[in-house]
């Protein structure tokens, strides 16, 4: 029976690299594999095969860093302290298994596995070696992967398998540990009284557990005294001490024994280390076999609710999106005459999170306020550096709300685009349709990007020949003409990101692709490296005109008007190219999104 | 009404409809058949504007279409046989949207009759994810009422209705008819055809093969035998076979 079970896994894997292979015959998936492929490349492989010259300054390079490295004695006292810290990590894992509650049913079936394989004269332990079987394909790839991730770690000693296999070991215990795990929580919540009793029942006897090991092991803790912190070396040898003795010690053996594989130094050690972690597998997988609980109701739930986040990410929204089960009211009141644009607002608000609203805007602003106030007020140099530190940090979040935010807000065209047939029945100029799809990713990254502008405002305040040039006046004109450019940078950026979406279609939805044969792939990483390139340059191109004419007509005025106004009368200048730029880019996208043909161009 | 001339779909070297012409006037229902992949979906989507033709025009109350495409969609509805809804819209927020976009005045007065009349004012308040198959086509539908379309296109409008669902679907078509509306349906069940329209237009492989009322179609393909059915004509058209 297993035989045909793992036929059928085979043969799907089988015909999934031929039917990618198929693909790359269509130009999309082509340049997307070179690109993703030439990204690999540099990223891991760059380092083979290279001319005798360069692997003559890499050779220079390698025994510069090997000075670097540590002694033969330190590498000895930090190998134990890196295993004793990865078995602390594995332990922290494993403890989220089991108290964090998880819907999970343990084991992962598809839709079609449990059509077919559940009402099937299979028993309970063949679907278990089945799935534990299945998980091997997408370990032994995780295994590759991180391989050659951590081939760069040259201070761990060992060679590419003793890594590999090192990664096998952790990642298929884990695997193990988290399937034991949720059977054997599904087996305690069976049974008795309603579920979520059941539920909070088991949690609570979980989390007295873990609290009466974590304080059996905190007793034995004690707190660093001044020659443990008197350097890297007593800091080290106190925390391997914590580590390694007593409690909590033996609570990380058998972490330890998993990561031992891969934390070998050379081939024997590895030999060595090979026994212990094979036998914590073991266990692990005699533990599961022994869980024969009924998994498949909820297999089956899980199953289909994967569907349909499946369904719901081939229609363009996020993989975290998850569906909302209650209708709200209306973000505003929406009369049934006006501009149809806000219609697209008011819909598309809709299907954002409650809590991206002009009254949470207005409490998260005087929240600010409030706190800048007490930053201001106080003169201690604690605080200023506080203050500094909160303000590259509202400065860093406004620049990532700014750059990264319109990948994320999608309740746009990018959203609908799978309803683009309905669209187009509109009686709407496509301009209308996709100003109106991006007013609520503007208004939102907006509002966001105000937010953090403002606390970096009020808690950034430069000194010495800074204050100087940057004087209260010329701070105000910075921010006010940051506030009035920031809904522009953010169209443009949307427009750019939905403009992808309308040109090119078929690249757009090949890139939302999910799900067996059409979620990965190094084409896939490829077309999406060549979409955020393509992003980069167009964006700063348009940028590009605004940004010279405001430098230039700064340089040229501040001498006779005065920094505060030539900053002012650059804004304008700012607002006028960019609005213009908005509406060219509307214009046309718009002109190509009443040219589409979405028949031809939606198919992945 | 609804005026076509000379339509032609090609997708890269595939033509889906070649040079397709027809007329169909207020209170008139042309039926369109044809085997699968007939071009009857194609047709249906250039004559609603979703795809552009390749060659020929659609005038909608005497609007091109591709010339005029926002006059030309004031009039019509277009009902695809799969509802496409809005994950995070109720029922009555669909109907508060669609009118914002078709400028439909005090839509609350034809909103709650519509509803009623289709068998979901119960359910005004509640998302697409909570309705039925049957329910979200209903919706559609309501949606696609509401601005009082005078030309409308059924794509397979019966599909996901229960039997009480075709009944009142098969009465709000002919009602509309009845009222001046000009529509044209698609689907594969012939007796709601013969109960249904006044006009037939037979499709294959793109080409029109056979167009006119009822009464005319059945005179084409009878061969002189009488009460010969829909089905039985729809077989003789077309050979009995998709290709």
């Amino acid at each position: 029976m297993l035989g045909a079970l793992l036929y059928l896994r085979l043969t799907s894997l089988k015909n999934q690299i031929i039917s990618r292979a198929k693909r790359l015959r269509q130009l999309k998936y082509l340049l997307g594999a070179l690109v993703g492929g030439a990204y690999f490349y540099f990223l891991f492989f760059r380092n083979f095969g290279s001319s005798s010259g360069s692997r003559g300054s890499q050779r220079a390079a390698a025994n510069q860093a090997l000075a670097a490295l540590p002694t033969p004695e330190a590498l000895a006292q930090t190998l134990p302290l890196i295993a004793a810290i990865s078995a602390l990590l594995l332990l922290g894992i494993v403890i989220l298994a089991w108290v964090i509650p998880s819907n999970s049913p343990g084991l992962r079936f598809t839709e079609a596995e449990t059509a077919f394989l559940f009402p099937a004269p299979i028993s309970r332990r063949t679907l278990i070696n089945f799935k534990l079987l299945s998980s091997q394909f997408s370990i032994l790839f995780t295994s590759l992967f991180f391989t050659l991730i951590s081939n760069r770690w040259t201070f761990l000693g060992g060679n590419a398998l003793t890594h590999a296999l090192g990664w096998w070991f952790v990642l298929s215990t884990l695997n193990l540990h988290f399937t034991g795990a949720a059977l054997t929580l599904s087996r305690l919540v069976e049974g008795g009284v309603s579920p979520l009793r059941r539920r909070l029942t088991v949690l609570g006897g979980l989390i007295v557990v873990v609290g009466l090991t974590l304080g059996w092991v905190w007793r034995d803790l004690r707190g660093p005294d001044a020659e443990d912190v008197a350097g890297i070396a007593p800091f080290t040898h106190y925390i391997l001490g914590l580590l390694d003795h007593g409690a909590l010690g033996a609570l990380l053996v058998p972490f330890k024994f998993v990561v031992g594989p891969f934390l070998a130094p050379d081939a024997r050690t590895f030999l060595i280390s090979l026994a212990p972690a094979l036998l914590v597998m073991v266990a692990h997988y005699s533990w599961v076999l022994r869980m024969e609980t009924s998994f498949e109701e909820a297999s089956l739930a899980a199953a289909e609710k994967r569907s349909a986040t499946l369904a719901s990410v081939r229609e363009g929204k996020s993989v975290f999106a998850t569906a909302r089960t209650q209708a709200r009211p209306g973000p505003f009141y929406l009369r049934s005459s006006g501009r149809p644009e806000l219609a697209f607002l008011w819909k598309n608000l809709l299907s954002t999170a409650a809590y991206f609203n002009l009254r949470m805007l207005a409490i998260a602003a005087a929240i600010i306020l409030v706190g800048s106030k007490w930053f201001l007020t106080g003169a201690t140099p604690d605080i200023r550096a506080a203050r500094v530190v909160v303000g590259m940090i509202a400065l860093a979040a406004g620049a990532y709300v700014l750059l990264l935010g319109p990948h994320l807000a999608r309740q746009d065209l990018r959203g609908d685009m799978p309803r683009a047939d309905l669209l187009k029945t509109y009686p709407l100029r496509g301009w209308e349709l996709l100003l109106g799809q991006i007013l609520t990713p503007i208004s939102i990254l907006t509002g966001l990007t105000w937010l953090c502008l403002l606390a970096a405002a009020l808690t950034l305040q430069p000194t010495g020949r800074m204050a100087l040039t940057l004087t209260p006046s010329v701070q105000l004109a910075i921010v006010l003409g940051i506030t009035a450019v920031t809904p522009f940078v953010c169209a443009l950026q949307l427009l750019i990101l939905n403009g992808a979406t309308i040109i090119f279609p078929a690249w757009f939805q090949s890139t939302r692709a999910v799900g067996p044969g059409g979620g990965g792939g190094i084409e896939l990483m490829g077309q999406r490296l060549i979409f955020v390139f393509g992003q980069l340059i167009v964006i700063l191109t348009a940028l590009l005109p605004a940004s010279l004419a405001a430098f230039a007509l700064i340089f040229a005025t501040q001498w006779l008007i005065g920094a505060p106004a030539a900053i002012a009368l650059a804004t304008l200048v700012v607002l006028v190219v960019l609005a213009g730029e908005v509406w060219c880019a509307l214009w046309w996208l718009g002109e190509r999104f009443d040219r589409l043909d979405v028949s031809s161009e939606l198919r992945p | 009404m609804i005026e076509v001339t000379g339509l032609t779909k090609r997708y890269g070297s595939f033509t889906a409809v070649h040079d397709l012409s027809l007329a169909v006037r207020p209170g008139e229902v042309l039926g369109l058949v044809g085997p699968n992949g007939a071009g009857k979906t194609s047709t249906l989507r250039c004559l609603a504007g979703i795809i552009p033709a390749t060659t020929g025009t659609v005038r909608i109350t005497g609007h091109d279409i591709s010339a005029d495409p926002v006059a030309a969609k004031r009039a019509l509805a277009f009902f695809p046989d799969e509802p496409r809804l809005f994950d995070y819209l109720t029922i009555r927020q669909h109907l508060n949207f669609v009118a914002r976009i078709y400028g439909v005045a005090d839509h609350e007065a034809i909103a709650e009759p519509l509803l009623a009349e289709l068998e979901i004012a119960d359910k005004a308040d509640q998302l697409p994810g909570e309705l039925s198959r049957g329910m979200k086509q209903k919706l559609a539908i309501a949606c696609g009422l509401l601005h009082g379309p005078r030309v409308m296109f059924f794509d397979e409008p019966l599909t996901g209705l229960d039997p009480l669902g075709i009944r009142r679907m098969k009465d709000s078509i002919l009602k509309r008819a009845r009222e001046g509306a000009a529509v044209i349906l698609s689907s594969h069940l012939l007796h709601l055809l013969e109960e249904v329209c006044s006009h037939v237009l037979i499709l294959k492989k793109g080409e029109k093969i056979a167009h006119g009322s009822l009464a005319e179609i059945s005179a084409q393909f009878a061969n002189g035998e009488s009460g010969v059915s829909l089905e039985e004509i729809f077989i003789r058209a077309t050979g009995g076979s998709e290709h």
